[in-house]
């Protein structure tokens, strides 16, 4: 993989890198990535990341369930109707359990996916860590290093309290 | 807001983000301790003696183990059931208290969902070797296929277990894999092995950190805890069907899945404490699995064995309330008194009396007996379901069909194989897996800091 030049910016808690956040945004300054070691829902919100996946698991749900329970009517009903002590065939409060189950089952399964596909995650994908550490203890900024001003970029980095500023 | 100090810190000691990443990893970056060494291999001469229990079920049959006609299910059942019980806790605890947004369950939710896929994994043997005919194992699936096709009984709690369990083990090892996803990738940026670098690489699937796959990773976490909590309940309700849809006096109650699933979660949150008892004491975590921790446990275990207490006298109450015969002989003569009283009186002192002791705040911050009072409970909740297989079994309607069960060399070699198993999984994930989520306790130690001020 080519590796891309960028001008990169570090800080080391969480706070002043929300409000820089939010001033980079102020300004109009895009930040290409931000990389953190945990979640930082501030950042979610003022870089306006958003997921779908929960409509997505939601939609899955209930083509799971549908498609389950039409199986199990065909199975039991038409296919190969057998009678377990006179009960009825179609007995439907007994499919519930095996549809809530299947459900679960299958809505795991889709959003799975969908996360790996999404997230474009999965083993031994080659990546270009940008700072090994910001899965660590820092916080990183990344701005591509065409199209950005980098003294603005860099006076507003370091008035809003990053550590290190350097290029890569 | 209302704010009440229920809990000290959550993360004692004045750690930063980087001493969390360091102390976190140190297991797996030093060579395994002695102790670690000689259990492991215990466990593997427990393994080897359950390896060849199987290898003598499978070659020979069912009639190598002591079950009979009347006491179909012996103690295969009674583990199976109690395996899962503690299998059940794990997810219940992470994922309610994840539900619930409870910022504690950070330091202690990855061991007790290793603890939940070991333990789901020991308990699926049992029902796979109880089939007798292991190798017809496909037959319980659902397929098109040239008997007919014959389709699976939809309606039979034994189809739902598989199916249950099944995806009850799918959707645990997600949930925990999806966790550890992170954290792998901490290892990958920090340690200096090429190896583990590598290795840990390869697992961290590439993860960086940014803000989208933040999200993301947020979302599928709370869909798979929220489907997931359905499922914590609905599984062990299951395992109660395939008792409580039987005749047998003693089974045929409608108490069963309520009872069966906070059993679950108490047998569970038991071996959660043994645990993290052990991942402190061993691993020097004390500033993560703080004294907050275990009391927070503790009080749970408190309030659980109550609600098991009142189902016992609930069930002994409805036997004679009902006014059933069998139901009379099987509670007031088969398990207060009787041929099995030893049995019945040791589950109800070890899980309705002996915890009750947890009241005392003096006695929940004595980590000896918080460890003692978990494996008593362990210990009572495997006689409970003795309890629930054995005597009723032994004793049905007619007394001509009556028999008694004795379980052979070969049963109890299973038994003993799968705590092999479990101690071996337990082990292996304290050597190579970060035992507590690293950047799950990241997340919360901004809640320290305002505490601190």
């Amino acid at each position: 993989m080519e590796k891309q030049a960028y001008i990169v910016g570090v800080y080391d808690d969480e706070e002043p890198l929300i409000k820089a956040a939010q001033k980079f945004k102020d300004e109009g300054i895009k930040i290409q990535e931000i990389f953190t070691p945990y979640p930082i829902h501030e950042i979610f919100e003022i870089q306006d990341v958003k997921s779908r996946l929960s409509i997505a698991a939601y939609i899955y749900g209930w083509i799971g369930g549908l498609s389950i329970l039409a199986f199990m009517q065909y199975a039991a009903v038409l296919s190969w109707p057998l009678n377990y002590g006179g009960k009825p065939e179609n007995s439907f409060p007994s499919f519930i359990l095996v549809t809530l189950v299947f459900t679960i089952l299958f809505v795991t399964i889709m959003s799975l996916t969908t996360f790996i596909g999404r997230a474009q995650i999965f083993p031994g994908k080659t990546i270009d860590i940008i700072d090994p550490r910001s899965t660590d203890d820092k916080f990183v900024f990344v701005f591509p290093k065409d199209g950005t001003d980098r003294q603005k970029v860099e006076s507003l980095l370091k008035s809003t309290g990053a550590v290190e500023v350097y290029d890569r | 807001m209302y704010k009440t100090e229920v809990r000290g810190l959550l993360v004692e000691g004045g750690k930063t983000l980087g001493d969390v990443t360091r102390d976190v990893m140190s297991p797996l970056e030093t060579r395994s301790p002695n102790w670690w060494r000689v259990v492991f291999g215990f466990a593997s001469l427990m393994s080897i003696w359950g390896i060849y229990s199987i290898y003598i079920t499978i070659t020979q049959g069912i009639g190598t183990w002591g079950v009979n006609n009347t006491v179909g299910w012996g103690w295969a059942i009674i583990n199976f059931v109690w395996w899962i019980g503690i299998g059940h806790a794990g997810t219940a605890f992470s994922i309610f208290l994840l539900v619930l947004r409870q910022k504690w369950r950070t330091s202690i939710n990855r061991a007790a969902e290793a603890m939940t896929v070991i333990a789901v994994l020991c308990a699926s043997i049992f029902p796979a070797l109880h089939m007798g005919r292991i190798w017809n194992f496909y037959f319980i699936l659902p397929y098109p296929n040239t008997r007919g096709p014959l389709w699976v009984n939809f309606n039979s709690p034994l189809f739902w277990d598989f199916l249950a369990i099944s995806a009850y083990l799918l959707i645990s090892a997600s949930f925990w894999y999806l966790g550890m996803i992170p954290d792998f990738a901490s290892i990958r940026d920090k340690t200096t092995s090429k190896v583990k670098k590598a290795v840990y690489g390869f697992f961290s699937m590439g993860w960086l950190g940014s803000a989208k796959e933040w999200i993301r990773f947020e979302a599928l976490a709370f869909i798979l805890g929220g489907i997931a909590a359905v499922l914590v309940v609905s599984v062990h309700s299951i395992v109660s069907t395939d008792f409580a849809v039987g005749m047998e006096p003693g089974w045929h109650t409608t108490i069963f899945p309520p009872y069966f699933v906070v059993g679950a979660i108490f047998s569970g949150f038991a071996m959660v404490m043994t645990l993290m008892i052990i991942i402190r004491k061993f691993y020097k975590f004390e500033n993560y699995v703080t004294d907050s921790h275990l009391n927070a446990i503790a009080r749970i275990l408190v309030f659980v064995s109550l609600i098991m207490g009142t189902a016992y006298l609930t069930e002994i109450f409805l036997s004679w309330y009902s006014g059933n015969k069998y139901e009379m002989f099987t509670f007031f003569h088969n398990r207060i008194t009787g041929e099995f009283t030893p049995q019945f009186w040791a589950m109800f002192i070890s899980n309705a009396l002996i915890p009750q002791l947890l009241w005392s705040k003096k006695l929940r911050s004595n980590i000896t007996v918080l460890f003692i009072i978990s494996i008593i409970i362990n210990i009572g909740m495997w006689f409970e379901r003795f309890n629930i297989v054995v005597t009723s079994l032994t004793k049905d309607f007619l007394p001509a069909n009556w028999a008694p069960y004795h379980p052979s060399l070969i049963e109890v070699g299973i038994y003993v194989g799968t705590l092999g198993f479990f101690i071996l999984g337990i082990l292996l994930f304290f050597r190579y897996i970060p035992m507590i989520a690293i950047s799950e306790i990241k997340g919360v130690m901004k809640f320290n800091k305002t505490k601190a001020d």
